[in-house]
């Protein structure tokens, strides 16, 4: 930079920014504390969604104790599955990260539910498992 | 531009370099309450989920203030165009920078000056100077050559200068 200029410079270099005022401190320290901005029942459904998967699978093998694997010949499946569905229940743009490499990127966080249902041949009773997920993706972008 | 360290607290960083967030963020927004907004904003989501990642702490934090502030900005003028009469701006209501001890009659004539600035040089001139960018991180910033940003800043030094000396002359 100019010499002529470096007086100015070191002057207003020296100048301080105005400090935070106590309620933005406030704001910030209330939007830290709380907690990431999901679906709260998405959460919540998470150990819900074990437990019933769970079931499910032992509901459909059934015990394998020694009664269970003499008795022949193997019976039809109790419950086959018939589709998987992928929703995306919430969206949040995270803002710009920069990738290793130096190239900018959005970081994008998703919130999904992946359901997977099952029918009985027998029955035609309908079992459902649905189970929240979470995404990040990093998508490179590039400026004009 | 020091790193974080992996013990520190986000209060103490946020209280070291808050204040030259809110600064470089008033460049961009209609209101002092918007630079706020933006900066809350873009500070939890650095602090929460961006943190690690490799890269200087203060430039993807104003890439991410800029980029919210600009959002903010688009709605307002869309808001703008449907109601009648758009909100004035403010962005520079209230001080800009601290309070000097002893006499403040430099800091003001220094804010007042920064005010009448162009845009395109006071925005150089605070990421320069209290962002602590490079010249090449601005570039990056704003989408313009490195050769322009450094061109601008000497304009706003060089326009800051005959503003700060006009001013003196004219208090004798």
């Amino acid at each position: 930079m100019d010499d002529d200029f470096q007086e100015l410079e070191a002057e207003l270099s020296r100048l301080r920014p105005a400090p935070l005022g106590r309620d933005f401190a406030e704001r910030v320290e209330r939007g830290m504390a709380r907690r990431r901005a999901l679906p709260g029942w998405l959460w919540a459904a998470m150990p819900a969604a074990a437990a019933f998967a769970l079931i499910v699978v032992y509901g459909t093998r059934g015990p394998a104790g020694p009664a269970a694997q003499a008795s022949a010949p193997p019976a039809a499946p109790a419950f086959e599955p018939v589709g998987v569905r992928d929703i995306l229940v919430a969206s949040r743009d995270e803002g710009y990260v920069v990738l290793a490499d130096g190239w900018p990127a959005r970081r994008l966080l998703e919130a999904h539910v992946n359901t997977i249902m099952w029918r009985s041949p027998r029955s035609a009773a309908l079992l459902q498992w649905s189970v929240p997920r979470e995404e990040i993706r990093i998508v490179p972008v590039a400026f004009h | 531009m020091e790193e974080f360290s992996e013990n520190e607290s986000w209060k103490n960083w946020f209280h070291r370099h808050g204040p030259k967030l809110l600064l470089c963020a008033r460049q961009w927004t209609a209101s002092a309450a918007d630079a706020e907004d933006v900066v809350q904003d873009a500070f939890i989501r650095f602090w929460r989920s961006q943190r690690g990642l490799p890269g200087e702490p203060m430039a993807l934090l104003l890439t991410s203030v800029r980029r919210a502030a600009l959002d903010i900005a688009r709605r307002r003028l869309r808001r703008a165009a449907r109601e009648a009469g758009a909100e004035a701006r403010d962005s520079f209501a209230g001080p800009l920078l601290e309070p000097a001890s002893g006499g403040d009659d430099r800091r003001l004539a220094i804010e007042s000056a920064l005010r009448r600035l162009p845009t395109d040089q006071r925005e150089v001139l605070a990421l320069k100077i209290w962002g602590e960018l490079t010249f090449a991180q601005i570039a990056g910033q704003l989408g313009i050559p490195p050769n322009t940003a450094a061109s601008r800043y000497r304009y706003a030094l060089g326009n800051l200068r005959r503003e700060l000396t006009a001013a003196a002359d004219c208090h004798g």
